[in-house]
């Protein structure tokens, strides 16, 4: 290579780490038609158990207290809301939160997979963000494995004393990231590499999507802390209320 | 075979375009206006697919037919995974939902942009490898590895673009046409449990008290200079979300009464109207699988 290539080289190279910074994408949800029908399928059997348990604990919950669908719906509305904000960042680019973190501290991971999944649906049909035959695998990626690990996270830290507005904080970073890592595997598993396989797909899905997924994680935390400490200082008698759900779903 | 196929659906879009463009015409005489607007925006415009949706001239159709339509299609074109198939897709479903739905193409063309970030970077991880030592056809040596593509992979690369894009247009053609609450009732029909069904009914409702609760926090927060840097804005943002849920679960109650008032006993009854799928529709339908299917056939 000549002197100018490789300068023409480095210049390249940098247009596409900028590339990479600006445009903020959609919290990582699986286009339409980007994974192959078979995928599609057994992702979505994936989903099946982990939604039959969400949905015999709601109906359990719901036998015994009518009222409590209303909170269940606010809260499903809640979370579509949350996830269809654009939400501050530093490049002023237009990125969402996944909100599922949340969800899943407040009301444990059983109510959030159902909760999820309707989110979803609501998602690929009035704003196009994902889609019906992606939806077994953003289901599983968002409404069950992201939650599962932040809910794991928050009872573990909780037990082990640690300070709430951190635990909260790790929690959802954590939550926003394993989404993430999901999604990566999902779509490495989808498209290996010609040459090196499932492993240099995944190392090239999860280096492409870092720049804009990390410092997403980080504000997801951000936020989620600010959300928990906003409703535990004007809303103590409604968190009881969820801390009855919360109960109810352990038990 | 190929060049055949080739030509036809050239020749198909040339004729849909010129067809579209001769009604768009004929609607702007009609109408007097003609202002576009494109790209992805996010400020209040939300819903703007669930706007569209009830604006469709396809709305009388019959949601459970559109939605069959739409899914056949949809399989279709990802299972074909064939180049021809996704541009014929795109073609058939762009041209039910502009020229037939009466949306304005530029919106349509914005609308297809939504998904077009995770396109790229999604696209670019196919096309691009990363190997330790030189291969491929055009290869880069980026210090410890290097980044490689051949003419395969960016053929893959264009198969799958065309291949999301064609499902994206299958989706669209749904969704801009039939709003949620007709999506819901199909749904219904297909016996997705009750209690989900109930669940979508009053979250679908939510959402939009919810977004318009959250649209005067901001404006208030806004006008306060409540996001006049990062560090303000994140506690802005937290801050109304927050006080948003606390509003809402604190409204709930009220709601559940409201509800049981009127006699709610765990399900929800919509006046539904009752939509005939008529000859033309079917017929529209059976030709464009027909032909999806033919294109297929040709180039397999």
């Amino acid at each position: 290579m000549t002197k100018k290539q490789k300068k023409l080289v480095v210049c390249i190279a940098a247009l596409c780490g900028m590339f990479a910074v600006v445009p903020a994408a959609n919290a990582m949800h699986i286009m339409e038609g980007f994974l192959p029908i078979t995928f599609c399928v057994a992702w979505g059997v994936v989903c099946v158990p982990f939604l039959v348990i969400g949905f015999m604990n709601i109906r359990k919950r719901l036998d015994e207290n009518r009222q409590a669908i209303m909170l269940l719906a606010l809260t499903g509305a809640f979370v579509f809301v949350i996830s269809s904000l654009k939400i501050p960042s530093v490049t002023g680019s237009c990125s969402h939160m996944t909100g599922t973190g949340l969800g899943a501290i407040l009301f444990g991971p059983c109510v959030t997979s159902i909760l999820g999944i309707i989110v979803l649906i609501f998602q690929a049909i009035l704003l196009a963000h994902g889609g019906v035959t992606s939806l077994g695998a953003n289901c599983f990626s968002m409404a069950i494995a992201g939650p599962l690990l932040s809910f794991g996270l928050y009872k573990l830290l909780d037990k082990s004393g640690m300070n709430r507005k951190v635990n909260v904080f790790i929690a959802a970073f954590a939550g926003d990231l394993f989404t993430y890592c999901v999604t990566s595997f999902q779509l490495a598993l989808a498209h290996p590499s010609p040459t090196g396989g499932f492993g240099y797909a995944l190392v090239k899905y999860l280096g492409v999507f870092a720049p804009t997924q990390v410092p997403l994680a980080v504000i997801e935390g951000i936020l989620t802390v600010v959300i928990v400490i906003g409703l535990e200082t004007y809303a103590k008698d409604e968190l009881k209320g969820i801390g009855f759900l919360k109960g109810a779903q352990n038990g | 075979m190929e060049t055949y196929v080739q030509m036809g659906l050239g020749l198909t879009a040339i004729a849909m375009g010129l067809q579209g463009f001769w009604r768009s015409g004929r609607e702007k005489r009609r109408h007097g206006h003609g202002h576009h607007s494109f790209g992805h925006k996010h400020d209040g415009s939300v819903f703007s697919i669930d706007y569209y949706a009830y604006a469709s001239r396809l709305r009388g159709w019959n949601p459970g037919f559109k939605a069959l339509f739409s899914m056949v299609c949809l399989v279709l074109c990802i299972a074909c995974d064939n180049v021809y198939v996704s541009l014929g897709t795109i073609l058939l479903m762009g041209y039910i939902t502009v020229v037939m739905g009466g949306l304005p193409f530029w919106r349509y063309l914005s609308l297809m942009t939504i998904p077009i970030v995770f396109l790229f970077f999604g696209s670019v991880a196919v096309a691009l490898g990363v190997a330790p030592f030189p291969t491929g056809q055009y290869c880069v040596h980026m210090g410890f590895f290097y980044l490689y593509c051949s003419d395969e992979s960016l053929l893959a690369t264009l198969r799958l673009v065309a291949r999301a894009f064609g499902a994206v247009s299958a989706m669209y053609m749904l969704t801009l046409s039939t709003p949620a609450s007709e999506i819901i009732v199909v749904l219904r029909g297909i016996h997705v449990p009750r209690l989900i069904v109930e669940l979508m009914n009053m979250i679908y409702r939510y959402i939009f008290l919810m977004m318009d609760t959250q649209c005067r926090m901001k404006n208030a927060a806004e006008s306060r200079l409540g996001y006049c840097d990062f560090k303000t804005s994140c506690i802005s943002f937290g801050q109304v979300a927050g006080n948003l849920l606390v509003v809402s679960l604190k409204k709930g109650n009220a709601y559940y009464q409201a509800l049981e008032a009127r006699c709610y006993d765990g399900e929800l009854r919509f006046l539904e109207e009752e939509k005939a799928v008529t000859a033309g529709q079917t017929a529209i339908a059976v030709v464009s699988v027909a032909a999806l299917l033919t294109v297929w056939r040709l180039t397999a």
